[in-house]
């Protein structure tokens, strides 16, 4: 078999031309999809009202691109040989940097990074047409000195996203049985994303792929999170105090609970060190699941290192935020990335990102205040 | 159907700050089969034989016998002519004063021309501009012919107006190929190397007149040989970017740079005449913005067109680096033919720094000559050069001009100037 792009002879089942970096077809490229059988239904044996069962609750996949896009140094048209036509930028292949928008008010951008190799994060999008009903962002980023992350990451992302595609279950009424019920769909996310990397791991792999995982969905006013590693999802309101939602499975999140100030943890010599991921060597699959109601205008961001590396605090990342000055996501998240890029880089930058549309009476207990919102499900796996 | 490749020789690594990019383009060429007939059109073959006064027996005897042998080779169907010529062009066949200027060649025309052959007699002087010109019209006359072949045998220096030649030569470039041959050391190599040069040809000596049949029949196999009637090369550059030459290394250096023919804004033809299974090298420099360390991006896209039609491509890349061990290397093809691009230069200056009579700097030159002769391992040129300089020491360049040069050396060792020597290659991606 050979390149359709520029002719050089391909390994055997290769994704990518070594040559060109030409993204082969689909067949060859997307990864399986892993099916939940009836024996491990993403809901288990939790009780679940009839609705979410529906299939018409189920949220379509993100259109595929259409098309090359243009270039992103100068706006030219790329040419088939994967360099811009008319400054000769060189255009990332698909895998080097994907964009998915699965609705208007839903969007994200998975990145390389100019001073990284390849891209070993990835993202997995849903949403639902109308703007704030139902949105799923699923991160992960693939741990750079395993073999094969790449590959591994996308397929977890996208086994995760199976999971996620109906709405969360309301559990039997009360808010401790929805609780554990939200809780066992999103543990049985992270062990699909789980199962899809040991898939794809060839079963020799001296140092087989892993990765972290962060998810967080959306349903009306309501973001639920699940966590494994360092990748991060926050709440950034436009007015109100921004929050990171998810805690960090690191040294660095050990030493900043032992006391150590956040900026000298996360910059010591084992701040990407994570203490939980996603792989075959993983011990512990189960994520830290938590929620929250929102009752103002916001974003919802889920995130690789890539991008918190250069604005950690909440507070640094809304400013990158109000600094881009759109209300687009996708320009949104493309501002976030080209902001790592030009702060250096260093490691891929996935920025997913739903947008919060508040237009109802502002409730008596104001909606600039943080307390108003309520946290539920637990802070830890404990 | 001919079919051709390009790959890429080059260190594509630039140091932060970087902006110039070389790189050696390959570009080969196999299944051209035989010219006129690929069905594209008819081959047309021109033979220009020396009539003047200067033209002594034997070698007129050597000449004719070389014609002669030329006209064996062409191939039945090719349309030729044969051109006398002196102080003015003659037709000597087909014997037409009007009309198409060419005939088809088969067992009775290349007949007759050898008899026509056989009648030439030297007499009067050299202008051969007026070849040029009938070589032009006689192809002009005969629409069939789109492949344009001239073989062209002086033995002397050209009489005429200064400006005459080189408007003549204009005329001619682009429209046909000349190979020329100087026979004997009475011809000027620089002036016969100008129309070589323009027409997309070789150039040469033949000392003696017994090499002349050879090598006639020689140039007259290789013309029929290149079943690829005419090609460009196709550079495309980025906005912003400057192409800073494009040169043939390989058989032989020729500085395409100024003989580009914008296709678009980006993208311009250099013209590379008629092609044969053959390969050669082309050194591409170009200068771009610099960009930030670890980017890449196209410095050019080096292609072989065919008309419209891109048949090859080699790309050539800059990626931004601050990795000292990357961006120090120089690619081996590049430093090799950049070298035997100088080799050439040094050679034609010491040579005409030497005929007016300026040792100090004949020595300084050849002696660099030798020196890089050595360096790139061209034994042709170092074995060519030491005709004509004692060296005394090969690393060092140093040499010593002879005080007895045979005329006929220091011509071969201009005429070959430009020849370049090849280098193992291994692919540098």
């Amino acid at each position: 078999m050979n390149c359709p792009s520029c002719s050089a002879a391909l390994a055997p089942g290769a994704r990518f031309c070594e040559n060109c970096g030409a993204q082969l077809g689909a067949s060859a490229g997307a990864p399986a999809p892993v099916v939940v059988g009836a024996g491990d239904h993403p809901l288990g044996d939790a009780p679940i009202s009839a609705p979410t069962r529906k299939p018409a609750a189920a949220l379509p996949d993100p259109p595929a691109p259409a098309g090359r896009r243009p270039c992103a140094e100068c706006g030219g048209e790329v040419g088939p040989d994967l360099y811009c036509l008319e400054c000769g930028t060189k255009a990332p292949s698909e895998r080097d940097h994907f964009q998915e928008q699965p609705a208007p008010w839903v969007a994200g951008v998975c990145d390389k990074a100019i001073r990284k190799g390849r891209n070993e994060d990835a993202m997995a999008l849903l949403a639902g047409a109308e703007p704030g009903s139902r949105a799923v962002l699923i991160v992960m980023d693939g741990v750079s000195n395993s073999i094969d992350s790449d590959v591994a990451s996308l397929a977890g992302a996208r086994a995760a996203r199976e999971v996620l595609r109906m709405p969360l279950p309301a559990g039997m009424g009360t808010p401790q049985s929805r609780d554990a019920a939200v809780r066992k769909v999103l543990t049985d996310a992270a062990a699909a994303a789980n199962t899809a990397i040991v898939a794809v791991t060839d079963p020799d792999s001296p140092n087989p792929a892993s990765a972290t995982f962060t998810a967080a969905v959306l349903e009306g006013r309501r973001i639920t999170w699940a966590n494994i590693g360092d990748s991060r999802s926050y709440w950034l309101p436009d007015a109100g105090t921004p929050v990171q939602l998810t805690v960090d499975d690191s040294v660095a999140q050990a030493q900043i609970a032992a006391g150590v100030a956040r900026e000298v943890a996360e910059t010591g010599p084992q701040a990407h060190a994570i203490t939980k991921w996603l792989g075959r060597d993983s011990e512990d699959q189960k994520p830290t699941v938590g929620s929250l109601d929102v009752a103002e205008s916001g974003w919802l961001l889920a995130c690789s290192d890539g991008l918190w590396n250069y604005a950690s605090e909440p507070d640094a990342l809304a400013a990158q935020v109000r600094a881009a000055g759109t209300a687009d996501p996708l320009a949104l998240a493309l501002a976030l990335v080209a902001f790592a890029n030009a702060s250096g880089g260093h490691d891929n930058i996935t920025a997913a990102l739903a947008r919060v549309e508040v237009t109802g009476p502002v409730t008596a207990l104001g909606h600039n205040d943080h307390s108003t919102t309520t946290r539920g499900g637990e802070p830890s796996d404990g | 159907m001919a079919e051709f490749s390009a790959a890429v020789y080059q260190n594509e690594f630039l140091p932060d700050g970087g902006t110039d990019v070389n790189a050696i383009v390959t570009v080969t060429c196999q299944g051209a089969g035989t010219a006129g007939q690929s069905g594209a059109g008819s081959a047309g073959e021109i033979i220009i034989v020396d009539t003047s006064g200067s033209m002594g027996p034997a070698t007129m005897a050597a000449a004719k016998e070389g014609a002669q042998a030329a006209l064996a080779e062409i191939v039945d169907g090719t349309y030729f002519a044969v051109i006398a010529g002196a102080d003015r062009a003659m037709l000597a066949y087909p014997q037409v004063s009007n009309g198409p200027g060419m005939v088809q060649m088969d067992a009775r025309t290349r007949h007759d021309a050898s008899t026509a052959i056989d009648r030439f007699v030297g007499s009067g002087g050299t202008a051969i501009s007026t070849w040029l010109d009938l070589a032009g019209q006689l192809f002009s006359s005969v629409s069939a012919v789109t492949q344009r072949h001239v073989l062209l045998l002086t033995d002397g220096e050209n009489r005429e107006r200064p400006g005459r030649l080189d408007d003549a030569i204009n005329r001619a470039t682009g429209y046909y190929q000349a190979d020329c041959r100087g026979a004997g050391t009475d011809w000027q190599v620089a002036e016969i190397r100008r129309i070589a040069q323009a027409l997309l040809g070789t150039v040469d000596i033949i000392p003696s007149p017994a090499e002349m049949k050879a090598q006639f029949q020689e140039i007259m196999r290789n013309a029929m040989a290149r079943g690829v009637a005419d090609a460009s090369l196709r550079v495309w550059t980025p906005q912003g970017a400057e192409v800073l030459f494009v040169r043939q290394v390989s058989p032989t250096v020729e500085d395409l740079t100024n003989r580009r023919t914008p296709v678009n804004p980006l993208t311009g033809d250099y013209p590379t005449g008629a092609w044969s299974d053959e390969s050669r090298d082309y050194h591409v420099a170009v200068r771009v913005p610099a960009k930030a360390i670890g980017q890449e991006q196209l410095a050019a896209r080096v292609q072989l067109a065919l008309g419209s039609d891109v048949v090859a491509q080699g790309l050539v890349k800059a990626t931004w680096s601050n990795n000292s061990e990357l961006t120090t290397r120089i690619d081996q093809q590049v430093a090799h033919y950049t070298g035997q691009a100088e080799l050439a230069q040094v050679i034609q200056e010491g040579l005409a720094a030497k005929a007016a009579g300026d040792d100090a700097t004949a020595t300084t030159k050849l002696g660099r000559a030798v020196q890089l002769a050595a360096e790139t391992g061209n034994d042709e040129a170092t074995s060519k050069l030491r005709k004509v300089v004692e060296v005394d020491n090969e690393e060092t360049g140093t040499v010593r001009l002879k005080r007895a040069v045979e005329k006929a050396d220091e011509m071969a060792l201009d005429t070959a100037s430009t020849k370049t020597t090849r280098i193992r290659k291994e692919p540098t991606s």
